[in-house]
């Protein structure tokens, strides 16, 4: 069985970035939006590079990881004008669209079924994400959820790691690790309220 | 479901990670506006990405080539390639082919899972099949008729092999309602139902109802087929469609 180890590598200037870049988007998306050619070249710089690292943490190719960040970007110009503008995150947005792109390209190799294209629409609706508040994604907010993830016991990291990052549904996870459903769920279910917890915590501080 | 229980299940909603039933019941729950809901969706939505960039910023991962940005660029139409116009064309070319191949891929990927399905599917259908004839082709398999002196069908045969089974054989079944299945039951003389299988219809009404294994064909009274809940009933709870005395 694959097992990723991803979340404890990450640096403290990496958990900077990933706070602070989400932040004051609202100008660029106004950009993107009205057409300006050096917006997308601004949001690429922004993202570019978070992005494929995400879709090469899923995929492990780079020659797949480069084809998909090309797609999600080509998603992203398209459909920006469902982006409120003057509102909202892009980043989140962008991630998500990289990520939906990197576990639909794995699901089509290994045979499973790919998301039909409502779901998609739905997970990676732009006014979802411009409806964002900015402080959903700060610093301290990414600190604790990186710290309450360490200490989730090992079985709850794992099945965290296959939903965000392979994709598999709780019934694709039990068979992955020979374990009964119900053992799945509840170990998705106390992980995540583990980790909701924490944000919540932050959020009130 | 509540939705305290829906609240639980927002993050893996918004990765579409959850399975297809939820997945509808949380999408329809969403479209009727429910507030509650939809401020956990937003803050499921808020921890996803949080998490998503967590996970992109994993120290080891390589940065992609220098050629990418202009790619992007390039795709969405701000850019030409170093080619010129002609370069730039057969660039567009090449990308819209090699979009087409991918997608094609694609489906054919997701048409060869669905026709390992079907093969699956075929395969235990001919199975179910060769072990019907099987029972069929034995002498000492026993045929009970059922329904030909009743007004109303269904009609059909029940064939009974003390070593191999009992195969019911069943046309002009009623329609069942949404969340509804056919049970099989095996009645001993002077004994209470067993539950001998839950079965569907075909497009037809019709059906082949199989149960595997020794029977004892002697104490037995009766076959009978009544409608109970998908989930299958311990006793039946309803008046049975079917009465084969054995």
């Amino acid at each position: 069985m694959r097992v990723p180890r991803l979340l404890p590598a990450l640096f403290a200037f990496g958990l900077l970035q990933v706070a602070l870049r989400f932040k004051d988007d609202a100008q660029l998306a106004q950009k993107l939006r009205a057409r300006d050619p050096h917006a997308m070249a601004d949001l690429y710089d922004r993202y570019g590079k978070l992005a494929y690292a995400l879709i090469f943490r899923i995929v492990r190719n780079t020659a797949a990881a480069e084809d998909l960040v090309q797609e999600t970007f080509l998603r992203v110009w398209n459909r920006i004008h469902s982006f409120e503008p003057g509102k909202g995150s892009l980043g989140p947005w962008v991630l998500t669209v990289a990520r939906n792109r990197a576990i639909d390209y794995l699901r089509s190799i290994d045979g499973r079924m790919s998301h039909n294209s409502l779901e998609i629409d739905r997970v990676e609706n732009p006014a979802m994400f411009s409806r964002m508040e900015d402080r959903a994604l700060t610093l301290d907010r990414a600190q604790r959820l990186k710290g309450a993830f360490e200490k989730l016991p090992a079985n709850q990291k794992l099945v965290i790691e296959l939903a965000y990052y392979e994709g598999l549904s709780q019934t694709e996870m039990a068979e992955r690790m020979k374990q009964p459903l119900g053992t799945v769920k509840t170990w998705v279910r106390s992980a995540l309220k583990t980790l909701r917890q924490e944000l919540m915590e932050a959020a009130t501080v | 479901m509540t939705c305290a229980e829906r609240h639980e299940l927002f993050e893996l909603f918004s990765l579409g990670a959850l399975e297809q039933a939820e997945q509808s019941d949380l999408e329809e729950h969403l479209a009727r506006g429910c507030e509650t809901c939809e401020r956990s969706f937003q803050e499921a939505v808020a921890m996803n990405a949080v998490m998503l960039g967590l996970g992109s910023e994993q120290g080891n991962l390589p940065s992609p080539s220098k050629k990418l940005r202009r790619r992007v660029l390039t795709g969405v139409g701000l850019e030409r390639s170093g080619w010129g116009w002609l370069g730039a064309l057969a660039a567009a070319g090449l990308a819209v082919i090699a979009v087409f191949l991918a997608t094609q891929e694609r489906d054919r990927t997701n048409e060869l899972a669905n026709t390992r399905q079907d093969l699956l599917r075929t395969a235990a259908e001919r199975d179910r099949l060769a072990q019907a004839l099987s029972i069929l082709d034995q002498p000492e398999t026993k045929q009970v008729s059922f329904g030909k002196d009743k007004p109303q069908p269904p009609r059909g045969n029940v064939f009974l092999n003390s070593k191999l089974g009992v195969m019911l054989f069943a046309s002009n079944l009623p329609k069942l309602a949404p969340g509804k299945a056919y049970e099989m039951w095996l009645i001993p003389k002077g004994g209470s139902p067993r539950p001998a299988g839950l079965f569907q219809s075909n497009e037809q009404q019709s059906a082949i109802h199989l149960v595997q294994g020794p029977v004892d064909t002697e104490g037995l009274g009766a076959v009978a087929v009544s409608v109970e809940p998908e989930a299958g009933s311990p006793a039946p709870t309803t008046q049975p469609i079917i009465v084969a005395g054995v």
